[in-house]
């Protein structure tokens, strides 16, 4: 079954329990600032922030765990693999540092430890062994309002319309993270817009592994045809040579 | 002096600054030793020592190409130089990548775990592969000095033409996958970039640019040693270039127009300034240069139009690399002067690697190296001081070594102690509130400013509650500020003065007064402090005790007493539910003689005296200006 959080953004009261049950519970150590911080709050340190806007919004800022997240697919080793419960997990094992999964994120989740001279990718992973132990993620489990709550994506994705339709005008009539990018298994209800969540205002419903797939696919196409295209040319060329070599003999031959 | 010498003394230098930053590197981290981050992940070393050296080490499969396969013998005396270029091209964006990864020991992990849906992988194990092809390519040469190998080197050259076959067809792939690269990001790459067939731009502005770089290092290897150019050769390697690029501007001129962006192009915006500069660089003026018999026949224009294309296409492949989505990430990253100089010295060392191998292998056909530009070949005698300054190859063995030397010391030297120690928080000071009644309170500088009325909290809260907030006082003061002992913004700082307990200007005291003789002399150990000072009201929150002599951060202090404090009245009053909001207090709005004098960089002292009871006034007029002078 596929796992979900859903954030009401009009429940949080900003009391930030989330952000310290999180570090609580995969001991992650004082944050240090940044100069980005300045935007969102995450880091290696971080794994969820509380981003204020004003009007009293507050909206917590995590890794959305795309249906289809393109960190997975771009990362050469697998390091980051998608869980049949809806997690995206990171082995740090497998990882060799190139950070490309930081380039491909829509959203700029995943952080790294600059500081380290050994240093690993860091981001949320949906707490994925307390769910595995049929406990709730930590953040859930802490929020005080309700505000952010675990479920299954598709029954949560019940819950996000049913408040929407009973509660006319108090939200913008759109699940954030239900068609997005394929769909993400973190999903915002909200009476402002969250367009600020990720780079483009503006997401594309396509997966973005397709993008890459497509380019993918013709690889062994490429490969191939390019090895027949030069052996073809080298054949054509050599068999002219050897024409013109005959001809020029023949000529030869006639003036004597 | 001679020019071989000199290049290579510039060489070692920069060699050997960029091996002490390539030390630190490994030692200290990638935070401290670059300007990444967690939006500019990609910087300098993936733009230009990965994108840009692949694509420049793309003249190895280019001419072998166009000798082995077009069966274009002219070219021969181009083709050992060029396969040698893009070999020790593909060690240098090897190494380039080993700086830059994270975890670069893990680097063969590629070899065990697939993910073949990964552009990245698919282009490490091309490089991987092309990489070995090239070493079998090219080691015929080495291996003709050594005539034990002889058996080897025939075997190698039996099996040439597969091995240059197959590197054609690996250069293909990894060429375009690069492009493949940034196809999963479009909404960081500007549009103008950002193309389905990226691939395909990548693959023929890489043909571009090898016949380029073979026609480049000609010339230079040539100027370098002082030899006729081939400059019928190169003239034909620019014709074929103009071709070349005349195919690459159209696909993307045509691609441009049929996404419906062309429109970008002309609006103003940096990147497509960027662009536009990028094509003209890259693509037009050279093509336009080649497509001129009198042009691509001149030594001068060769140079121009060669280092043109050379310098848009790895500017094109460092804007694609990261350059060019600053804008979307709105970062503003800058290489740090390490990354520059580790860039540089892995060129350098590879450059010098390349006449190393020059000089001492069958390169170059048609004219063996004349004796005279090679320094060290020839004797050195001081002519005007009648000595003999040492063997020849080792003379010019130490200057070059001691180039090596001194900049690699010059460069530990000149990273910052500050940075290697860091541990990432800094100790900012705080600096003074500033109002009069009401405090600005702007500890770390960064204009984010916290409201604290004076007379609002005393006519809610009672006079009495002044001395929660003043529990301590400086010696001779009765309402000391909070950071004049709260100096530090983020770190604890220690309360306890030695010196000033010590001095015979100060407290006068011995050892004894407050040590007890016979025992071990230490914090924990000494007299209280309360048994001297009765009045000090000290706050004991948690383990930062007073024991411990450790003033709370400037942050933990304020936090601790408002928050706790507003916490408490939050739930009593009913007029103010929203109270333990963090908004109450930060991002308060400064009134205008106060962002005025910010933005003047004026300092204003906050005389909270002047309101409240019990303090010398003329006494803290005197302190503030004395500080402020």
């Amino acid at each position: 079954m596929r796992k979900a959080i859903l954030t009401d953004i009009t429940k949080c009261i900003g009391c930030l329990k989330c952000v310290s049950a999180c570090k609580e519970v995969h001991s992650l150590k004082e944050d240090e600032p940044r100069i980005w911080q300045k935007n969102d709050g995450l880091s290696a340190d971080n794994w969820t922030s509380i981003i204020q806007k004003p009007d009293s919004h507050y909206i917590r800022k995590q890794c959305r765990h795309c249906i289809e997240p393109a960190c997975a697919s771009v990362c050469p080793v697998g390091a980051l693999h998608k869980t049949e419960i809806g997690a995206v997990v990171y082995d740090s094992s497998k990882c060799l540092g190139c950070r490309y999964c930081m380039m491909a994120c829509p959203f700029g989740i995943p952080r790294y430890e600059w500081d380290k001279t050994v240093p690993h990718v860091e981001k949320c992973i949906l707490c994925y062994d307390r769910i595995k132990k049929g406990e709730l993620p930590a953040c859930t489990n802490a929020c005080p309002t309700g505000a952010t709550i675990f479920g299954d994506r598709s029954e949560l994705l019940k819950i996000a319309h049913k408040r929407i339709k009973e509660n006319p005008g108090k939200y913008i009539n759109k699940v954030w993270g239900e068609h997005e990018v394929g769909g993400t298994s973190v999903l915002y209800l909200s009476d402002i817009d969250l367009g600020f969540l990720s780079y483009p205002v503006n997401l594309e419903t396509k997966p973005l592994p397709e993008k890459t797939a497509k380019a993918m696919e013709s690889v062994p196409f490429a490969f191939v045809s390019m090895g027949g295209v030069m052996l073809g040319l080298n054949w054509i060329i050599r068999r002219r040579m050897e024409l013109s070599k005959e001809q020029s003999k023949k000529k030869e031959s006639e003036d004597e | 002096m001679n020019r071989v010498h000199n290049t290579k003394f510039v060489l070692w230098l920069i060699a050997g600054f960029a091996a002490a930053v390539v030390l630190n590197r490994f030692i200290f981290g990638l935070g401290v030793t670059t300007n990444l981050n967690d939006r500019t992940p990609w910087g300098l070393w993936i733009g230009f020592d990965v994108m840009g050296g692949v694509a420049l080490a793309s003249g190895g499969f280019v001419i072998t190409a166009i000798f082995y396969i077009m069966k274009r013998e002219q070219f021969y005396p181009l083709v050992k130089p060029a396969v040698l270029t893009a070999f020790l091209g593909y060690l240098a964006v090897i190494s380039g990548l080993l700086v830059d990864l994270g975890l670069p020991w893990n680097i063969w992990h590629m070899i065990i775990y697939w993910n073949p849906h990964s552009p990245l992988f698919e282009v490490g194990w091309c490089v991987m592969l092309y990489t070995s092809v090239l070493l079998l390519e090219f080691s015929p040469v080495p291996l003709e000095k050594f005539s034990r190998y002889a058996k080897v080197r025939n075997f190698l050259m039996k099996f040439r033409f597969v091995f240059v076959l197959l590197g054609i067809m690996l250069s293909t792939l990894h060429q375009s996958s690069l492009g493949t690269l940034f196809l999963i990001m479009p909404f960081k790459l500007y549009p103008l970039w950002y193309s389905n067939i990226l691939p395909i731009q990548f693959f023929i502005s890489a043909i571009a640019l090898g016949l380029m770089v073979v026609a480049l290092e000609s010339l230079v290897s040539h100027w370098l040693y002082k030899r006729k150019p081939e400059t019928n050769l190169v003239a034909k390697l620019c014709r074929i270039a103009a071709w070349v690029l005349t195919l690459y501007f159209v696909v993307k001129i045509t691609d441009i127009i049929a996404e419906d962006k062309f429109s970008l192009i002309f609006n103003g915006a940096w990147q497509s300034n960027l662009f536009i500069i990028e094509v003209l660089i890259s693509t037009i003026i050279p093509a336009v240069l080649f497509a001129v018999p009198k042009f691509y026949n001149n030594v001068k224009v060769q140079w121009t139009g060669s280092s043109l294309v050379i310098i848009g296409m790895v500017l094109n492949r460092i804007d694609v690399g990261g350059l060019v989505m600053l804008g979307v990430t709105g970062d503003s990253y800058t290489p740090a002067w390490t990354e520059i100089v580790i860039s540089l010295g892995i060129v350098s060392i590879a450059a010098l690697v390349f006449l190393f191998v020059i000089e001492n292998f069958h390169v170059w056909e048609t004219q063996p190296i004349e004796p005279e530009s090679i320094p060290h070949k020839l004797p050195l005698f001081d002519y005007s001081s009648r000595t003999w300054l040492g063997t020849p190859d080792v003379s010019s063995v130490t200057t070059h070594s001691l180039a090596f030397v001194i900049s690699f010391a010059v460069g530990m030297a000149l990273m910052p102690g500050k940075h290697l120690h860091s541990k990432g928080i800094d100790n900012i000071k705080v600096s003074p509130a500033s109002g009069i009644d009401t405090l600005y309170i702007n500890g770390n500088r960064d204009n984010q400013f916290v409201k604290f009325p004076h007379q609002a909290h005393i006519s809610r809260i009672g006079k009495d509650s002044c001395f929660t907030c003043h529990h301590l006082n400086m010696p001779g003061e009765k309402l000391s500020q909070c950071w004049e002992c709260h100096t530090s913004m983020y770190t604890s700082v220690d309360f306890f003065k030695h010196n000033s307990h010590i001095s015979n200007k100060n407290a006068n005291l011995k050892c004894d007064d407050c040590h007890k003789s016979g025992e071990n002399r230490s914090a924990l150990t000494a007299k209280k402090c309360t048994s001297c000072h009765p009045t000090y009201n000290f706050f004991t929150y948690g383990k930062n005790t007073i024991q411990k002599y450790k003033i709370l951060s400037y942050t933990d202090a304020m936090h601790n007493l408002c928050v706790s404090c507003h916490i408490l009245e939050s739930r009593k009053l009913k007029d103010k539910p929203n109270l333990a909001l963090c908004s109450t207090c930060h991002k308060t709005q400064l009134p205008d003689y106060l962002s005025a004098a910010v933005s003047w960089k004026i300092k204003v002292p906050h005389f909270n005296s002047v309101i409240l009871p019990g303090v010398d006034l003329k006494k803290k007029i005197i302190k503030s200006v004395l500080k402020s002078q």
